[in-house]
């Protein structure tokens, strides 16, 4: 099961409306690179994972997106909830008021809906790994366009750490891959 | 890391900001590593544009929940860790030490502010105290 803390992993206080930058994390909420789409993607793999290392670090990270989702979520919220009906459309998000008005919807920066297409899960840890050292650096250089787009230090801190979670689960996963193959004696 | 020193009720601030290393694991201290988004200043790589902002409490309960948010997230990095390095008797006691420090801090919180989790101490009061603000996403 899970449990909610009420907290976010980092605090997120943004002052200032940026309807543009609002749509632009939305990459980061429920597109192909997303954390919504890295917190299924682990949650699923666990269970094929070979040993109890693999287990508890993809349920462990897979647990820490959940926390990503919600920062980001938040990031949306507050740079756009008080967005006029013109600023969304001025920012590309009149179709997601005509949708959605202000509420929170997994979509990619255009608009597109989150899909269970953006997670891999193929019951081998070795593709699996290797799967989600190659999204984590593809969230990596995302958070870094991200961070190109804007000036805002209440958007850059959380985006600065973001960043960097996604180094250190890069990091966590080779370990785990470099493991299973000296432990299974696979051929690389 | 100016806020802390100036924080006048500071107990906590020894406990998770008192140096910025960690001689004996090569860590930051919790406060430092929560800012740098991780423990081990070796997996520090940041972007050109990438730098470790200062938290800006609002008032005093933000800045409490800061001391938790650092401890906790030093204990999330090094249950990263320990997944992949369970052997490594160093990490797993300093584990251990933030453990015990975030467990003490968040039933402060809890008592002075109201709960974080379901299983707070506050919720025995009336009426109920769970739905009560901050909401984690509100700034206002």
């Amino acid at each position: 099961m899970w449990i909610y803390e009420k907290k976010l992993e980092y605090p997120i206080n943004i002052k200032r409306k940026d309807t543009a930058m609002a749509r632009y994390l939305f990459a980061q909420y429920g597109g192909p690179d997303g954390e919504l789409a890295a917190a299924l993607r682990y949650l699923n793999q666990r269970y094929t994972m070979p040993d109890e290392r693999g287990k508890a670090l993809l349920t462990d990270i897979g647990t820490e997106e959940m926390a990503h989702v919600e920062m980001i979520a938040t990031m949306i919220y507050q740079l756009s909830d008080d967005a006029s009906i013109k600023e969304f459309e001025a920012a590309g998000l009149g179709g997601h008021y005509t949708q959605h008005d202000h509420a929170l919807f997994p979509t990619d920066t255009n608009g597109v809906p989150f899909t269970s297409a953006y997670i891999e899960a193929t019951g081998d840890y070795w593709a699996d790994l290797e799967s989600n050292m190659a999204a984590e650096q593809r969230a990596r250089v995302m958070y870094e366009h991200l961070m190109n787009e804007t000036d805002d230090p209440d958007v850059l801190a959380p985006l600065s750490f973001l960043r960097q979670r996604e180094i250190v689960h890069y990091t966590r996963f080779k370990e785990l891959r470099d493991y299973y193959i000296s432990k299974y004696k696979r051929n690389t | 890391m100016n806020n802390y020193q100036n924080y006048p009720n500071s107990n906590y601030y020894k406990n998770i900001s008192d140096n910025n290393y960690n001689a004996t694991n090569n860590l930051f201290d919790p406060y430092t590593g929560f800012i740098h988004g991780n423990m081990f200043p070796s997996l520090y790589d940041p972007y050109e544009i990438s730098k470790p902002y200062d938290i800006q409490p609002l008032n005093d309960q933000a800045q409490m929940l800061t001391y938790i948010d650092a401890l906790s997230f030093a204990a999330i990095d090094l249950n990263l860790y320990l997944d992949v390095h369970p052997e490594d008797r160093n990490m797993l006691n300093l584990f251990n030490q933030y453990r015990t420090q975030l467990n003490d801090l968040k039933k402060e919180y809890d008592s002075k502010y109201g709960p974080l989790l379901l299983s707070g101490d506050s919720l025995t009061a009336f009426p109920w105290a769970w739905n009560k603000k901050p909401w984690p996403w509100e700034n206002k």
